[in-house]
């Protein structure tokens, strides 16, 4: 008998919340913006997706404190996407056919982006990544997918910037075998061949292998003075180990992504010392890096790292080009405009307040981003400044920041 | 190429092939003797590795602790296994046993990824400078490395052969009904060829964090160069195993000096096939008449 009760009472239930939504709706306000926020808040990603959940939040705020984008409020959606294809495949879906979110941001890894772009695209969903593989750029039909962080094309360019400036005549190279590092590595050896050098090995070697002995005699063998590691943590760690054994000595340049603390941590100093990594750096000089930093350091009491300050634009970017498209614009119409609020010319603004405002008051607009200026290329790719980095008593430090032009 | 790189890389081929020679002897040994390809001993090394991580941060930095109680843990695990699994199967199709370490493995794997996550872990050891004699190096790790794999594989060479243990499980891998009516144990055999096999692999696992990094698919992405050079060495021939597995080794390690270093595994494939062609019984496998 209790359950045809519950069974009415549902129904009631049901009724009223029905009842509420359709009364809210035609209250006036504008319907809520679903928002979708795929991070990596477990796996290999794990460092860095919880901080970029947080900068998510903090800029949903800060667009719905400002009275929402177009009259819209924000609403979020976060799934985790475990650092894994196919684990995001299905977040993707729950989010897009479930939630019906109308956007997605906050995607670190580059097989994730790979893996979901087809089922955003279709969806007519534009998606914000901090991804670096090159392969996005031709992909992305639609004009949907934006990068914040800059390509592995342009951070091969770097490593060769910074060899040269540094006085190397013989690099090697060393490349993990997918797309991605490839492509990162030959693009080192265009750059440096561009200035008249010569690069003695490159060697592309197989992931997931217990020793790289052999690749790594094969480069030492050319007497290198600097190894060019196009590579991931683990196989990073490996290399090390065998090249600090191996009695060689020279100095080694990666990603920052690769050599990182935690590797350092568990090959010692005297690896560390002879190491340089390249990573993107936040704009920390801008308005609005300080304000996202205070409000940043105020909700999680840490210091925000690229990648959640590159997430918080993300959102910001996305609200100003809502407030331009209009409140009815959808995907493409809402991507189209994102190069007009975030590229120059445009009076520059530092926060959604201003933006909004000036928007309002009819005028062209440039965000200057708290993770870059944020000028999107053609292929919806952006060239952050980046930071050189060393290891001081086995502790990572920025020395240089560079900028490249976009 | 000149020799000095040749020796190098032979060198590493050595290390390695003596390495996986101990998970290799495990698979030959179920295979000779339960009569199954066992495909979760790539995991079991898995299993070994993070034992001696968990060994080290919280019980001793000793690489030796850390080696042995991996071995006894992994030989828990594959006991374990035979009494809930292997041992229901056994009057069973070879393939059920073969599907349902393949079941295993992925179990293994998931409960390691769920309470260890997907980053990597280091085995700590002191990094130390290779002997260097005129440009051929050797590394005192892979010394000790090699001297520990080969200490286990003269052990289980002595038992199968100088022992009365050993002449029984020889026995039951000739023919378990005819060693059962003879007398002899067969359950008891099952039953050391369990805790070998964890004890290999276990110990094998803890060499591999030990010159690598500790991942959960580590023993994963070693089943095919295993499976691979237990067939090169002949199935079931405990020899074999361990000379396909340095065979194999050595020609991945010299082939990567002549072709593009992501072609290494498949020269490795080019050997296997070549001795296939030549003796398609295996380097030490016996011809079966098949009645």
């Amino acid at each position: 008998m209790s359950y045809r009760i519950d069974r009415r009472q549902f129904a009631k239930l049901a009724a009223a919340v029905a009842a509420g939504a359709v009364l809210s709706n035609t209250a006036g306000a504008a319907e809520a913006f679903r928002l979708g926020a795929l991070n990596s808040i477990t796996g290999a990603g794990g460092a860095y997706g919880p901080g970029m959940l947080e900068a998510i939040q903090i800029a949903v705020a800060e667009v719905n404190a400002a009275g929402g984008a177009a009259g819209r409020q924000f609403e979020l959606f976060a799934e985790d996407d475990q650092t894994k294809p196919d684990a995001a495949v299905l977040a993707v879906k729950k989010l897009v056919e479930i939630n019906r979110v109308e956007a997605v941001v906050g995607i670190w890894p580059s097989s994730v982006q790979l893996a979901t772009l087809p089922i955003t695209n279709a969806a007519n969903v534009p998606s914000f990544n901090v991804c670096g593989a090159p392969e996005l750029e031709t992909l992305d039909d639609k004009d949907l997918v934006f990068q914040f962080y800059a390509s592995n094309k342009v951070i091969g360019a770097v490593f060769a910037e910074v060899a040269k400036k540094r006085g190397f005549k013989n690099p090697a190279v060393l490349a993990y075998n997918n797309a991605t590092m490839v492509a990162q590595a030959e693009n080192f050896r265009s750059t440096w061949e561009a200035g008249g050098g010569e690069v003695a090995d490159f060697i592309v070697y197989e992931p997931n292998q217990t020793s790289y002995r052999t690749e790594l005699d094969r480069a030492l063998s050319k007497n290198p003075d600097i190894l060019v590691l196009s590579s991931y943590t683990p196989d990073v760690t490996i290399i090390l180990k065998e090249w600090y054994q191996s009695g060689y000595d020279c100095k080694l340049i990666s990603p920052g992504w690769s050599i990182t603390q935690a590797v350092a941590d568990a090959l010692g100093p005297e690896v560390s010392a002879q190491a340089t990594t390249i990573s993107n750096v936040p704009a920390s000089s801008t308005e609005a890096y300080k304000a996202f930093h205070e409000a940043f350091v105020a909700r999680t009491g840490r210091q925000p790292e690229m990648f959640a300050t590159a997430a918080y634009d993300m959102v910001i970017v996305l609200a100003l080009a809502i407030e331009l498209a209009g409140a009815s614009a959808k995907g493409t119409e809402i991507s189209a405009k994102i190069r007009n609020v975030t590229n120059a010319p445009g009076n520059k603004v530092s926060t959604f307040a201003e933006g909004l405002a000036a928007l309002k008051r009819g005028e062209e607009i440039d965000y200057e981003g708290a993770s870059s200026p944020l000028e999107f290329g053609e292929a919806g790719q952006t060239t952050p400044a980046f930071g050189i980095f060393g290891f001081e008593d086995n502790k990572l430090a920025l020395q240089e920041v560079m900028t490249l032009k976009s | 190429m000149d020799w000095i790189n040749i020796t190098n890389a032979a060198i590493n081929g050595i290390v390695l092939g003596l390495l996986l020679a101990l998970p290799a002897l495990a698979v030959t040994l179920v295979f000779g003797i339960a009569r199954f390809p066992h495909a979760a001993v790539g995991d079991y090394m898995t299993f070994g590795a993070y034992t001696a991580i968990l060994v080290q941060s919280f019980m001793s930095a000793s690489l030796v602790a850390a080696a042995l109680i991996a071995s006894a843990a992994t030989a828990f695990l594959s006991l374990f296994f035979y009494a809930w699994v292997f041992r229901s199967l056994s009057q069973r199709s070879p393939v059920s046993s073969l599907i349902a370490s393949i079941g295993v493995a992925f179990a293994v794997r998931s409960v390691i990824t769920f309470f260890a996550g997907q980053s990597q872990y280091v085995i700590e050891a002191p990094l130390v400078r290779a002997w260097n004699f005129s440009g051929v190096r050797i590394l005192p790790t892979d010394l000790y490395v090699a001297a520990t794999a080969v200490l286990a594989l003269a052990a289980v060479f002595f038992m199968l052969h100088f022992t009365a243990f050993g002449r029984r499980m020889r026995a039951v891998a000739d023919n378990p009904e005819l060693a059962a009516a003879s007398g002899i144990r067969v359950r008891e055999v099952m039953i050391t060829l369990s805790v070998i096999v964890g004890a290999f692999c276990g110990l094998g696992g803890m060499l591999m964090g030990f010159k690598a990094v500790v991942l959960p698919e580590l023993g994963w992405e070693l089943i095919l160069p295993i499976f691979a050079s237990v067939i090169l060495g002949g199935i079931g021939s405990p020899v074999g195993a361990v000379c396909g597995m340095i065979l194999f080794g050595i020609s991945q390690e010299i082939a990567s000096l002549y072709v593009g270093a992501s072609y290494k595994l498949v020269l490795a494939f080019v050997v296997l096939l070549l001795v296939l062609l030549i003796r398609p019984q295996g380097m030490f496998g016996k011809i079966i008449a098949v009645r």
